[in-house]
């Protein structure tokens, strides 16, 4: 006997966002690093800095870091995200 | 009877196949499910008076909608009876609150599991049982709520393992997880109405937790006595999980709550005094090998509960034995126990059918 039954999921489309523009180089931009804030991450994005600067001539590094780490970035980052040549996230301990 | 469900659907030789169906898409917890049927799932949209496409809220981070129609599905997958899906639709509303930080708590390597609790009149109309091996297999009640909230998160949310769900571990009770408080044996007000539910309306309260850690102590009658050893375990959990404070459940079985009841010592006075002695120095992390994050700060003091208002006090248990259990929150107060009050016409009768 054929039995009629449903989709659990979603099935909403989900809106995809296109990608920013790659870069070309890194040198002379400013960097955005958009730290979660566990303990790790001192010392992680310190050397991420670093490489920034020495190996791929950034002319600024930026690091800000979430209040909460198991949530999204306050308005304030996002929004000083805007001014950023690229931004580095979603990384953590 | 007319369904004008929105899902798409499928149809399926025999009931076989419709496991190995949603076992090969990844739409299970590994268990068979109940095949969800139109007429099953219109049954619970029946029961709880809404249309298909009503919205019970939204996940904020990822901007999904959960509506009544995907929630209903996945009950009937996880065994639900219509008369299980008020507390279902009840649960969720209350982990979309912010407060709770669902993406946070769902997607955390922590792996911690939604626990469920129960109040008010429908846990005797559902048929719950709040004694023996409550945070186990107690009931078809709590069993198949408990299920419901994963199975929709698998598949409405997408917190399938190593997908969204990026746990270390996790816990048992990420297979289910709910509880019913025993009202009925006990000498306190209930927890919700403790956190200002009304004692006629029913209700639940969510909490991103841990697993349960048991204690025994029946070598003594004295509640100090009895709540230092709940309070140890608290302590335990800080350092060896997470020293932040946040909302901890204490289950308390019947024969600890009757000592308690003997010596005049209720919800206020159990909380008030776990507050005091759950506390530890973020010193005594050098004992479990976590001296390296001491730093300058090894005579701050934590306590588990940024309150006593913080303690979510459970009665519930079998009738005999010394036990009980502690429950840490997943990560100090990053995530809120929210209690909502059932607001389904869990007592009406569902529509007739056309």
């Amino acid at each position: 006997m054929t039995i009629r039954v449903l989709n659990p999921t979603s099935e909403s489309t989900v809106v995809t966002l296109e990608p920013a523009p790659r870069l070309q180089s890194l040198e002379g931009k400013t960097v955005g690093l958009i730290s979660n804030g566990k303990e790790g991450t001192a010392g992680f994005f310190a050397h991420v800095d670093r490489l920034l600067r020495e190996r791929y001539r950034v002319a600024e590094v930026i690091l800000r870091t979430k209040s909460n780490y198991s949530a999204p970035a306050e308005d304030e980052i996002i929004d000083e995200a805007r001014n950023w040549d690229l931004a580095i996230t979603g990384l953590g301990d | 009877m007319s369904i004008a469900l929105n899902s798409q659907y499928f149809d399926i030789d025999d009931s076989d196949d419709v496991q190995e169906f949603y076992h090969s898409r990844g739409w299970t917890d590994g268990f068979p499910i109940v095949p969800p049927t139109p007429e099953a799932v219109q049954a619970c949209l029946d029961w709880v008076l809404m249309p298909p496409n009503e919205i019970i809220g939204i996940e904020p981070v990822r901007e999904r909608t959960i509506d009544a129609e995907k929630l209903a599905i996945n009950a009937v997958m996880a065994g639900c009876l219509p008369m299980h899906f008020p507390a279902v639709v009840s649960a969720w509303m209350a982990m979309l609150k912010d407060e709770f930080l669902l993406h946070g708590t769902t997607a955390s390597t922590g792996g911690c599991a939604i626990l469920v609790i129960l109040n008010g009149p429908i846990r005797q109309e559902i048929g719950t049982r709040s004694d023996f091996n409550v945070l186990g297999s107690s009931d078809r009640a709590t069993s198949v709520i408990g299920r419901a909230i994963r199975l929709a998160l698998i598949n409405i949310l997408q917190v399938s393992p190593g997908a969204i769900d990026r746990s270390t571990l996790g816990h048992p009770g990420k297979i289910s997880y709910c509880i019913a408080e025993d009202e009925e044996n006990s000498n306190w007000p209930s927890l919700a109405e403790s956190r200002d539910i009304p004692k006629e309306a029913s209700a639940v309260t969510v909490l991103a937790a841990c697993a349960p850690r048991q204690i025994m102590n029946e070598w003594t009658t004295k509640p100090e006595e009895i709540l230092d050893t709940y309070a140890a375990e608290m302590r335990a959990n800080m350092r060896n999980y997470s020293i932040w404070s946040g909302n901890y459940v204490v289950v308390m079985p019947a024969q600890h709550r009757e000592h308690m009841r003997a010596a005049g010592w209720g919800r206020t006075e159990i909380a008030n005094y776990l507050f005091e002695k759950a506390r530890i120095k973020r010193s005594e992390w050098s004992t479990v090998g976590k001296g390296s994050v001491i730093r300058d700060k090894g005579d701050t003091e934590y306590c588990a509960l940024p309150s006593p208002d913080h303690l979510l006090l459970v009665a519930a248990g079998g009738p005999a034995g010394g036990f009980g259990a502690i429950i840490p929150p997943w990560l100090g107060t990053k995530s809120q126990a929210v209690t909502v009050a059932i607001g389904a016409c869990v007592d009406c009768e569902p529509p007739a059918a056309q």
